[in-house]
């Protein structure tokens, strides 16, 4: 006989897990208690939030389904933020949460709070379990969905007098699944359509987003892109899967992309998009977003086709077996000659722009930074103005070598994210780059960092200021700084003292001479090299900007490049 | 107006999943049925959608994991009859479902 609590971790055991995040309390006790001998390793972190962006930090290195566990009540609402910010990514996550005894359910019980209902637009799938027995099928059933077609957050919600029931257990089970009409196989039907549209186009361009990494088919995109040869650029959570060096290559697109990949973007007469949603990040103005353009949408969820306008051919099903089904046919196909139009985009009118104005020091620490980091490496951002400075100045060819929060834009993502990174890739060097703002916002895990020992290299770009609201403020609002002073920030190398990680500042003056002193150059090796967990704080200027910018409701032709 | 009947299989939540996508977008439900037909369930839904949102609607529908398949109807006031409506992108999502 064993009990629930035991059965849930075995059951775990079978979908592969050995490493979760959590913080325990009342109603989940039982779970923590059958933890030893589990072979699950349990890593404590000192906020629920902090566990639900380490198990995405996991998930989002590895594409592994991450865990997180957390107890009723508030326990469970602390991992909200977190599951949105799953559910936004496509990350496969799964959240297991104690529940008050069955029993005491809707009786607002102590610590009790319907967490399958406050998640139930925020999931991809979620179970409130009734019984003992279903307890296999419904961990197997959650994994499945967390890590099968788009992947996303599951909630699993144990009552704590399940977890302490015993049963007769046989084994683990597994889930099959019925077909899901969100997954087509890939067969070459829409080859007729798609070559007819190529060889009418003047101007084609491809969208990279996060859908071909998250299918495992970056060498087939690799493969197609070079055949297509036509520009192409990429989302935030595209960055990494189109070298940079390829000549066709023109940078992020969006709100602060490149001015080349915006100007193809508005130009293009043909998108191909693989793998992107076209949030308005990336459009702009969606009334507005590629007048001119035919669109060819590879995707795996049909909810994200037509968002902006409907699509002439919508290539539905996992991008590992279309695109590869889309190579196999165009291999066989003349395709016209592009080399004009691909001479004008990617020209260096358009690429060639230098950064302008107060941020050049900090993006100039930020590729002093990126150009010393080892191949294998993770970069970490943020949310604010650092990630889009980071995001600008990543060169990369891993594709999972970027991890952000940009579809929620959650701010103290990084910190606990690194975290998760981290302990799943043990021998890359780890660079998580955050503001002040964010960087406050998760701080505790410091804590959990240097309990694991944890060789982190966390930066603070710290303006004092939430800077991106600013900015808005400054460009937007008149500058009305309203609520986004931070010019009484801690002293952030006494809090990293405090928690004994050694943490040291550099001043923007060092950036200023190019190149940088040989001093500098040290540090910054020493810095990224170090054993050890560490904190480098950059003092940056309070009114640094990111450009180029799309303003909110503006075309993506009508880029801000410098303050005006 | 439009009707629409989601067909699913009656797993917890999914219902409110279904009505959820409808009222994340603030639209008024004038009229909701969910009743047990044949070996799925069905739920009808009336709503004052655009042709857009008709799109949006079904696709989001089409992601809930237990959803089987969705109908779109007009109501011809004159008639009393429903009359089936694609959306926008029916055809287009219909020919590359098996893509």
């Amino acid at each position: 006989m064993l009990r629930g609590a035991e059965i849930t971790l075995q059951c775990m055991r079978a979908e592969d897990v050995d490493l979760v995040f959590g913080y325990p309390g009342g109603a989940i006790m039982p779970l923590y208690d059958a933890l030893d001998g589990s072979g699950i390793k349990h890593i404590l972190t000192r906020h629920e939030q902090g566990a639900v962006f380490a198990a995405e930090g996991v998930a989002r290195a590895t594409g592994k389904v991450g865990v997180a566990m957390a107890t009723s009540g508030p326990g469970a609402t602390n991992l909200v933020t977190g599951i949105a910010d799953a559910k936004m990514d496509s990350v496969p996550l799964v959240c297991i949460t104690g529940q008050v005894r069955s029993a005491l359910i809707g009786t607002d019980a102590f610590q009790e709070t319907d967490v399958f209902g406050l998640t139930l637009s925020l999931t991809k799938w979620s179970r409130l379990v009734k019984t003992i027995e279903e307890i296999p099928s419904v961990i197997a059933e959650g994994f499945h969905w967390a890590r099968s077609g788009r992947p996303g957050p599951v909630v699993i919600d144990i009552p704590t007098d399940i977890l302490k029931a015993k049963m007769e257990f046989v084994g683990p089970v597994k889930f099959a699944s019925k077909a899901n009409p969100s997954n087509g196989h890939a067969q070459p039907l829409f080859a007729k359509e798609l070559i007819a549209l190529l060889e009418k186009a003047k101007k084609p361009v491809a969208l990279v987003g996060a859908g071909a990494k998250l299918a495992g088919a970056i060498a087939d995109l690799r493969r197609l892109l070079d055949q297509l040869q036509v520009p192409t650029f990429a989302t935030v959570h595209g960055l990494g899967a189109v070298p940079p060096s390829a000549s066709y290559y023109l940078g992020m697109v969006g709100m602060h992309g490149t001015m080349a990949a915006n100007m193809a973007l508005d130009e293009t007469d043909l998108l191909l998009v693989f793998g992107a949603r076209l949030d308005d990040r990336v459009t702009g103005d969606p009334s507005r977003f590629s007048p001119n353009a035919k669109i060819v949408h590879f995707e795996i969820d049909p909810a994200q086709l037509d968002r902006v306008r409907p699509c002439e051919l919508p290539i539905v099903g996992d991008l590992a077996e279309t695109i590869p089904a889309t190579h196999a046919v165009l291999r066989e196909v003349p395709l016209p000659d592009w080399s004009q139009w691909r001479g004008v985009a990617c020209g260096e009118e358009r690429l060639g722009l230098e950064p302008r104005g107060l941020a050049v020091p900090t993006i100039r620490f930020l590729d002093e930074l990126f150009s010393r980091l080892p191949e294998n490496h993770v970069v970490l951002a943020d949310v604010g103005q650092h990630q889009m400075w980071a995001a600008q100045r990543y060169r990369s060819c891993s594709p999972r070598g970027f991890i952000t929060s940009g579809g929620l834009g959650s701010m103290g993502f990084a910190l606990p994210a690194a975290i998760g990174v981290q302990l799943s890739k043990p021998d890359a060097t780890v660079l998580c780059v955050s503001g002040d703002g964010g960087f406050q916002m998760n701080i505790q895990e410091l804590a959990t960092v240097h309990r694991l020992g944890l060789p982190i290299k966390l930066v603070i770009i710290d303006n004092k200021f939430l800077g991106m609201v600013r900015q808005w403020q400054q460009l937007f609002y008149q500058r009305n700084y309203a609520e986004t002073d931070l010019s009484d920030n801690p002293d952030f190398v006494a809090i990293s003292k405090a928690y004994k990680i050694h943490g040291q500042r550099i001043s923007e003056d060092a950036m200023r001479e190019f190149p940088i002193s040989q001093e500098t150059g040290n540090e910054l090796d020493r810095f990224l090299r170090s054993p050890n967990p560490e904190l480098l704080v950059f003092d940056t200027a309070p009114e640094a900007n990111v450009f180029p910018m799309v303003p909110a409701g503006a075309s993506l032709s009508e880029m801000l490049l410098e303050e005006e | 107006m439009h009707v629409f009947h989601i067909h699913y299989r009656n797993t917890q939540g999914t219902l409110m999943r279904i009505i959820n996508a409808a009222s994340r977008r603030a639209l008024d439900l004038p009229y909701v049925k969910a009743e047990a037909n044949a070996n799925a369930h069905q739920a009808t839904l009336l709503l004052e959608v655009t042709p857009k949102q008709i799109g949006q609607l079904r696709r989001d529908w089409y992601a809930i994991v237990d959803v089987t398949e969705v109908q779109v109807s007009v109501v011809d006031f004159e008639t009393g009859v429903l009359v089936p409506h694609p959306p926008i992108s029916t055809g287009n999502v219909a020919q590359s479902a098996t893509a």
